[in-house]
């Protein structure tokens, strides 16, 4: 017997971070009038809270716990030990990763009675109509939406690597299942998710080796900071081949042998477990995004305007299956509300410029806005400073100093347009160049802002005074 | 004149006066030639004239604009 299709003022493929976003946004401004469909499958929440954001930086804070007493960085402070069980510190990480999808998104949605939960893939019919698949690859509803917002986010890929299935690998979708640790990794990849979950890895005892197609790291920051992380990391024991092509993966008596091609020739790396963190791919594949009109890049991505709007009416997308330069959490959830806004007439634009993004390696990393070679390709020239933290008293007391602050500004008014820090709270502290960027403040108006003394906030403060002073002829406090 | 018909969901409305609060809002937009309004299904039927104003300027219009609490949304056109 044919579903009847049922009618909803908004449909909404997807159930993670921006479909969440989308859909309460969507009740607040209709006051819960707005009929929502929520389309999906795979755990609520999507990447962020089950396989992303929030099981990583448990793993991490975790491995720090581990590692920072044994490696004291105070006079007087000396070694210890901590006793831990990585096969509990997984229960811990998977139980809390399930405690905080029932109380952020199972327990919510729930509370929004004007949202409907359907199991299964959709497909575009057409323009307004969506068909549900089951996993028996069955219909198992249609329905139809007056808007319609496709975030069905991203999937880890791997390469086409030869031997790599058969030798088996892990992802930062299934690394979670761990129960005991192994004895060393390689992970091929040097993005945000190779350093982070390596680092943790290291942290907690693994020999960890990463192998990088690129001769730089993050190469979304400065070429100061890549080069400091990976010199940090380096120092912690974690090994690098950059500029490295695996050519082969095959099994070995005791894990895997990963053959690497590098300025040396072929060289092997051993590993008793291997991580694929290469890069992520659309989930849009099966959305029949023809039938509807919706027009994607190459690499599968929705192309969108700033509204979020899509090449075909009353479609909108958001989240990391839209084509667009940086794939955030943070980010997703912004479009999901860009996207609403614009359905009730507003003209709202996501402001991808003071867009902030982080890796949590310790210590971590963070940006917003421009680098120096981006602003200078852009605009011919550009000023910019590159603060250590070795000149910062609260670093130096802590004794983290290996750190980074570099601001560019616009040469033409001194406005900040971009800000990138190596820092061990580097993520929390990146807030106030986000200010700067999206407020077009200029160094002065930092300058004269008060800040805390002796905190890392006040090495903005002193990287932007380097700008108008030789730093090393300032004492503490000069304003 | 490019006669359009377009539909609306109208959110927030929950009386007779709600209704014509909405329908005179609307009515009162350069372009729009008739409004039909219906508290029950909470849908508004509005016929327009293309040439003088888009469907999504109904969305803008000041009866849907804060602190007015009526909200719509475009469900066909």
């Amino acid at each position: 017997m044919k579903n009847e299709i049922q009618k909803f003022d908004l449909v909404i493929l997807g159930r993670g971070a921006a479909a969440f976003s989308a859909a309460i946004k969507a009740s607040e401004m209709s006051d819960g009038g707005m009929t929502i469909a929520m389309v999906g499958t795979g755990p609520l929440g999507g990447t962020c809270v089950n396989v992303g954001c929030v099981p990583s930086k448990y793993l991490l804070e975790a491995s720090h716990a581990v590692f920072n007493p044994s490696h004291p960085r105070m006079l007087g402070i000396f070694e210890t030990s901590v006793k831990h069980d990585f096969s509990e510190v997984m229960n811990g990480l998977r139980s809390y990763v399930a405690h905080a999808r029932d109380a952020k998104y199972a327990q919510v949605i729930e509370s929004y009675s004007n949202v409907k939960l359907f199991n299964g893939l959709g497909k575009f019919v057409d323009r307004k109509t969506v068909m549900i698949v089951g996993q028996d690859g069955k219909e198992s509803a249609t329905v139809l939406g007056s808007n319609i917002l496709i975030a069905t986010g991203s999937s880890p890929t791997a390469p086409p690597i030869e031997g790599l299935s058969d030798a088996g690998f892990l992802t930062s979708d299934t690394i979670w299942n761990l129960e005991d640790l192994p004895g060393s990794f390689a992970i091929i990849g040097g993005g945000a998710i190779g350093l982070e979950i390596g680092q943790a890895l290291l942290h907690f005892g693994s020999k960890v080796t990463i192998i990088e197609a690129l001769d730089s790291l993050l190469p979304q920051t400065e070429p100061e900071i890549g080069y400091a992380l990976r010199a940090g990391l380096e120092k912690e024991g974690m090994k690098f081949y950059l500029r490295a092509r695996v050519s082969r993966v095959s099994k070995s008596a005791n894990g895997k042998s990963i053959h690497i091609i590098t300025h040396n020739g072929e060289e092997i790396v051993e590993a008793d477990e291997l991580i694929v963190a290469t890069g992520r791919k659309a989930n849009t594949e099966f959305l029949n995004l023809a039938a509807a009109g919706v027009d994607t890049d190459p690499r599968g991505l929705v192309l969108t305007a700033n509204t979020m709007k899509t090449s075909a009416p009353g479609i909108y997308s958001a989240g990391d299956c839209v084509s667009k330069k940086l794939f955030l959490e943070t980010l997703a959830a912004r479009e999901g509300v860009v996207a609403v806004s614009n359905m009730f007439g507003e003209d709202m634009k996501i402001d991808y410029d003071s867009a902030t993004w982080a890796v949590f390696t310790n210590p971590q990393v963070a940006g917003v806005g421009m680098t120096e070679n981006e602003f200078s390709k852009k605009n011919g020239s550009c000023s910019c400073r590159v603060f250590s933290l070795e000149n910062l008293t609260k670093a130096s007391i802590i004794g983290e100093t290996e750190g980074i602050i570099k601001i560019t500004v616009d040469p033409k008014d001194n406005r900040i347009v971009g800000m990138h820090i190596m820092a061990p709270n580097a993520t929390d502290i990146i807030t106030e160049g986000a200010y700067a960027v999206k407020n077009r403040y200029t160094i002065d108006d930092v300058i004269a802002t008060s800040h805390i003394f002796p905190s890392f906030s006040e090495g903005i403060k002193l990287a932007s005074q380097s700008f108008i002073r030789d730093m090393s002829k300032m004492a503490c406090c000069v304003e | 004149m490019d006669k359009k018909n377009v539909k609306l969901r109208i959110y927030g409305m929950t009386c007779d006066d709600c209704v014509a609060t909405v329908t005179r809002g609307l009515k009162e937009q350069d372009g729009v030639l008739d409004v039909k309004v219906s508290l029950k299904e909470g849908v508004g039927d509005v016929m327009l004239d293309g040439e003088k104003v888009k469907p999504e300027d109904l969305l803008k219009n000041r009866v849907f604009s804060k602190p007015s609490h009526y909200k719509a949304i475009i469900t066909d056109q």
